[in-house]
């Protein structure tokens, strides 16, 4: 029984560990300004990865959010930046920062959308049709902007379009708006996975998809929301990181995909979909938060820092193992 | 020395699989050169036993003797090495590789190192000649048609040179002219003293062919005979455990206005083949509905085409007057169709669910208050149906995997209540189920129509059939070959009704 | 049978490729120069491909821009392609300096010389020539403007490159050798950045939690600098001095605002069009008059000269 909650705990306890080895070994570690800052880069991975979680859940993988990331970015700097340019007119519009962060979060919500038409309606494997639009988006992105980087996002007050910055550097009680974002993102989301008839058929899918199909859920319709959900949380990151940079460069989010995908492995929930929980991903996001800046407080050298976030995704991942076993053995021992 | 009486014996034999007990302390002996059939309802323990003597499953308890001597087998390749082969009820052919690879697959003929193509090729040729088909050995094996697939199968365990054959329905895909190929084979088999075990729900067939007769019941052996010294009705009577031609049917009630009826239903598989051929008939408010079939005679097909999991079907579907046509499967399920599927574990659970998630899935809606759902609403619905079903689980918040086969039954069958249908679809619904749970199983369906429900069950089980339909449709080979009341419903006429030739009788008229 | 057919198929087919590979395109009537750059969401390499092309398409050349994106399989696959249309000349910069020997070899027993720019490969005497900018000397200037706009004392961060970089290396090498000499200087931290804006905004806000009262930051390039900046920035500390590398128009942009202190730029617009001209000359006479191995010094971009420099070249 002890050890049932030990492995239940599994991810807080990782993180916990990492948490007293850092304090004692770096005395900035656990200071308000540090924690500060940890929990907003924090922010970045683990809003992707709350998306990720729900397509995960359904049985899929989603490799395009980092691409949707810099494509979002590269979207919102343009318009704030250079504005829309209608050819035939000779007109250039500049929408309101409202608009423009609308627009950038319906393009992610899209390319989401497009995933999942892919992968409900052609029935294209998750990986394949995520890997080809992870390239389509960063070929847009790269389009979009010819390549070259937008700078000053601050935008102007006779266009109407400043503010944009607020989102990367604002505060509000004296917390910055990503973490309010990612708190706002992670509620929303243990909310639809736990209390809505969505979040339990996102389980099924994943679960068993053949016996969610004789049960009547609409196995196509909830897959196509979860990848057009994880769009839309990418999209989010992407005017995020513009607007804390001042700036958008269209390879923003390379390999953040891989990232998102740890997190929520770390977190307990498994690649093979139906079972997992966005409240351990947002713990596993941590635990890849934490790792990554205490090892820089510490002053461990990039090489160094690669490989040990690899041996704690791995050993997670044998944890996961184990207390899958573990479960199937309990489960077992209570038939008879 | 002298020579031991039988080639192959299994003494005492027990298997015990989660929840079930298949195979409870059987004794099973083969002598050399003779013919055993193996008779039981589905669940009886048949395929257990055979899996058990061709080293694909060990016993929990019980020893196997071979010549004599006490062994184990622990992997097919070591029931191969002693000579025992099996030829399974599903095929076992890979379809991208050719007849000749299939045949010596894992065996390959090689010359140095090298696969000796030219001589499997041959040997290939001379094996099917032999079975009278000259299939090309070098067509892929998936080009071929069913039945041909069925002789490469046959064809794989002879090349190995079998002292022990066992047969689980080798007829199911075969015309009649290949099954008197077949026939001969098994002379030629005996007479060069290989021992066979042959399974077949054909009850005019395995006398035909067999010598010996052992009959199986709910995992025990319950009697051997000399096959010239029995007929159909002896062999229903020990399959059921009741005299033949004695129905117990439910007792007779007034049943309702009509709830469902089908028109014409026809459905072909992929390949062009038949699955459903022209199905019509109707379910009355209170009525349970039989429908008897063996394997391969459309029985889930039916179910499936009804609840809309075939969109590509002919015909229509009418609930209550209403026609479904065009309606997918969640759409139907909100008209008021419900169905528990055949493979509880392929496609009426979900493993990663607990008991009450798994109960409350298809009425999900019933416990949404304003955007959310209200876990208190949902954990009301699911303790009552689990109190009303008498299901026994540690708790609702565990996950049904820790459920035994009967009780994860239940809660399939609670899913499909919970959207309170007007008639419900049961396909197989206690296969894997113990004996206790089966009858509980039953009497909820019988007290279901009672309370006005509509209910189609499916069953390949006599027994089943008997213990709750009011009518029955015998299906065979995807046709309605006959509908009976209850009280005219004997054995004899079920299996008659239900044997291929039925259908293809059907077909000829 | 299936089988069979496919087989005759495929043979068929191999037999009109083999055919159409005899017999080739046929040269273009104007000469072709193939351009090879690391990539194209890059500025730097960006202006690198633009100003070949436009010096080669003045000199009369038809051009084809590709980027192998630092995967010498890819550039491995573009040389092919270059020599299969066979290109008069390549200009490379490539990616590698030992991954990029036997592509440039194969392009010369093609009978194509290449000149490489940007960076040299670990070979002499296969390209005709390798013009690169002083890398070590562009470091040694920024290190020296770095310390003195940190008069010679204070703790300092240093962001490095992707390390597998040789440039990287280089460049940390070139401030290293300035900066170590001076025992008030303090190296508190260094960290990899991978050349990269949002991972050096990430770093920077990370690093100065443990080192609240750094004097300057000097990094590997401009973008790494950019993102130091804007971490700065939102903590408040606009006062650390910030040395870049590279010369990009956003870095001037930012010396101009107040943003980073100083750069040097690598003037990768003159080495482009110095390799064309080359390459050119070398087309028409045989030779180009020059070295095989040419280093261009960079030049210290400050807010006191900053208005006379444009796109990785003086205006």
């Amino acid at each position: 029984m002890i050890l049932d909650y030990l492995f239940r705990l599994r991810a807080l306890i990782v993180l916990a560990v990492l948490v007293i080895t850092f304090t004692a070994l770096s005395p900035a570690f656990l200071t308000a300004g540090n924690l500060t800052i940890l929990v907003k880069h924090v922010a970045i991975n683990a809003i992707l990865a709350v998306g990720m979680t729900f397509v995960i859940l359904s049985g899929g993988i989603d490799l395009s959010v980092g691409s949707i990331a810099g494509l979002s970015g590269i979207i919102a700097g343009g318009l704030i930046h250079s504005g829309l340019v209608l050819h035939p007119l000779g007109v250039i519009v500049y929408f309101h920062t409202w608009l423009v962060v609308a627009i950038a979060l319906a393009a992610g919500a899209a390319v989401g959308a497009a995933n999942g038409l892919l992968i409900s309606q052609l029935r294209v494997a998750p990986f394949i049709a995520t890997l080809g639009s992870m390239y389509v988006a960063r070929g847009a992105a790269l389009l979009t902007s010819n390549g070259a980087t937008f700078p000053n996002l601050s935008g102007s007050p006779e266009l109407g379009n400043t503010g944009f910055l607020l989102l990367g550097s604002g505060t509000y009680l004296g917390i910055p708006l990503p973490i309010w974002l990612m708190l706002a993102i992670a509620a929303a989301g243990v909310f639809v996975a736990v209390r809505t008839p969505f979040g339990r058929r996102i389980y099924a899918v994943g679960g068993n998809e053949k016996a969610a199909e004789l049960s009547g859920v609409r196995v196509a319709r909830i897959k196509f929301w979860a990848y057009v959900i994880s769009g839309a949380c990418a999209a989010l990151v992407g005017l995020v990181i513009a607007a804390q940079l001042g700036a958008a460069h269209p390879a923003t989010g390379e390999t953040f995909e891989l990232n998102a995908i740890a997190a929520v492995v770390l977190g307990g929930t498994s690649l093979m979909g139906g079972r997992g929980s966005v409240g351990g991903t947002i713990i596993g996001a941590f635990v890849i938060g934490v790792l990554a800046d205490g090892l820089i407080l510490l002053g461990v050298s990039e090489f160094w820092q690669i490989v040990i976030k690899g041996l704690v995704i791995v050993l997670a991942v044998i944890l996961d193992q184990m207390q899958q076993r573990y479960a199937l053995r309990a489960a077992a021992a209570l038939r008879r | 020395m002298k020579e031991p009486e039988f080639i192959i014996e299994a003494r005492n034999v027990s298997r015990q699989y989660p929840g079930t007990l298949a195979l409870d302390g059987v004794s099973f002996a083969l002598r050399p050169g003779t013919v055993t059939a193996l008779i039981g309802e589905n669940g009886a323990g048949k395929s257990t036993l055979v899996r058990i003597l061709a080293g694909i499953e060990r016993p929990t308890s019980g020893s196997l003797v071979l010549d004599g001597e006490t062994m184990t087998l622990n992997s097919v390749r070591d029931a191969d090495v002693r000579g025992i082969g099996i030829i399974h009820q599903e095929l076992n052919l890979c379809p991208n590789l050719s007849v000749a690879e299939n045949i010596f697959l894992a065996r390959e003929i090689t010359v140095r190192g090298v696969v000796d193509k030219r001589r499997q090729l041959q040997q290939a040729r001379e094996l099917l000649a032999r079975l009278e088909h000259p299939i090309d050995p070098s067509a892929l094996a998936g080009d071929l048609p069913l039945g041909q697939q069925q002789i490469v199968e046959i064809a794989k365990a002879l090349s190995r040179n079998v002292r022990v054959l066992m047969m689980d329905e080798p007829t199911s895909a075969l015309s009649a002219s290949e099954i008197a190929i077949l026939f001969r084979i098994i002379g030629d088999l005996k007479s060069r003293g290989v021992a066979i075990v042959y399974i077949s729900h054909r009850l005019e067939e395995l006398l035909e062919i067999a010598d010996s007769v052992s009959v199986l019941r709910d995992g025990r052996m319950v009697a051997e005979a000399a096959a010239c010294e029995v007929d159909t009705n002896w062999i229903v009577e020990k399959m059921t455990g009741r005299p033949a031609g004695q129905a117990q049917a439910p007792e007779a009630r007034d049943t309702g206005n009509q709830i469902l009826r089908l028109d014409s239903l026809s459905l072909n598989a992929a390949g062009g083949r038949p699955l459903l051929r022209g199905v019509s008939f109707d379910v009355r408010a209170g009525e349970v509905v039989g429908i008897y079939g063996l394997m391969g005679a459309g029985r889930t097909e039916l179910l499936e085409c009804i609840m809309g999991l075939h969109p590509e079907a002919a015909g229509s579907v009418y609930l209550e007057s209403r026609p479904l046509d065009g309606m997918d499967t969640p759409g139907r399920i909100a008209a008021g169709l419900a169905m528990v599927p055949e493979d509880r574990q392929a496609s009426g659970i979900i493993q990663s669910m607990t008991v009450r998630a798994n109960m409350t899935l298809s009425s999900l809606g019933r416990y949404v208050r304003t955007a959310w759902l209200s876990l208190a609403a949902e954990d009301r619905a699911a303790s009552a149906m689990s109190t009303e079903l008498r299901i026994k689980c540690p708790g609702l918040r565990y996950s049904i995997a820790s459920l035994s086969g009967g009780n994860q039954q239940k809660v399939v069958m609670a899913k499909c209540l919970l959207t309170n249908p007007r008639v419900l679809l049961l396909d197989e619904p206690t296969r894997g189920v113990d004996v206790g749970a089966k009858r509980e199983i039953h009497a909820i369906v019988r007290r279901l129509a009672a309370s006005g429900m509509g209910v189609i069950l499916a069953s390949s089980e006599l027994d089943e059939i008997r213990a709750t339909a009011g009518r029955i449709v015998v299906m065979s080979r995807g046709a309605v070959t006959a509908i009976l009341p209850a009280a005219e419903a004997t054995a004899e006429a079920l299996v008659v009704a239900a044997s291929p030739s039925a259908g293809e009788r059907r077909d000829a008229a | 049978m299936k089988l069979r057919i496919s087989a005759a198929l495929t043979a068929a087919l191999f037999a009109l490729m083999l055919s159409a590979c005899g017999s080739g395109p046929q040269p273009p009537a104007k000469k072709l120069i193939a351009v090879i750059t690391p990539s194209n969401d890059n500025p730097f390499f960006k202006a690198e491909a633009e100003t070949a092309t436009t010096r080669a398409r003045e000199l009369g050349y038809e051009v084809t821009v590709n980027s192998h994106d630092d995967d010498a399989h890819k550039q491995d696959q573009l040389i092919d392609v270059a020599i299969a249309n066979r290109a008069a000349a390549i200009i490379l910069d490539n990616a590698g300096a030992d991954a990029s020997v036997a592509a440039v070899s194969k392009a010369k027993a093609a009978g194509i010389p290449s000149f490489l720019i940007d960076r040299e490969i670990n070979s002499n005497g296969i390209a005709v020539s390798q013009i690169v900018s002083n890398n070590y000397q562009g470091a040694t200037l920024a290190a020296q403007e770095f310390l003195r706009l940190m008069g010679e004392k204070g703790d300092y961060v240093e962001l490095v490159g992707r390390e597998s970089d040789t440039n990287a290396g280089i460049r940390t090498r070139g401030f290293h050798d300035v900066l170590d000499k001076y025992d008030g200087l303090k190296l508190v931290s260094r960290q990899s950045a991978n050349w990269s804006q949002s991972e050096a905004f990430q770093k920077v806000e990370t690093i100065i939690q443990g080192n609240r009262n750094i004097k300057g930051i000097i990094a590997g390039n401009d973008t790494m600098a950019l993102g130091a900046v804007a971490a700065l920035k939102n903590a408040g500390l606009e006062s650390v001095i910030v040395v870049g590398f590279d010369g990009s128009p956003d870095a001037i942009a930012s010396i101009k605002s107040g943003g980073i202190k100083a750069t040097v730029l690598q003037p990768a617009a003159t080495i482009a069009r110095l390799a064309v001209d080359q390459a050119h000359k070398f087309l028409t006479t045989g030779s180009t008059g020059a070295p095989e191995k040419q280093s261009i010094d960079c030049e210290l971009v400050t807010p006191a000269n900053a208005g006379q420099f444009g796109l990785f070249g003086r205006k």
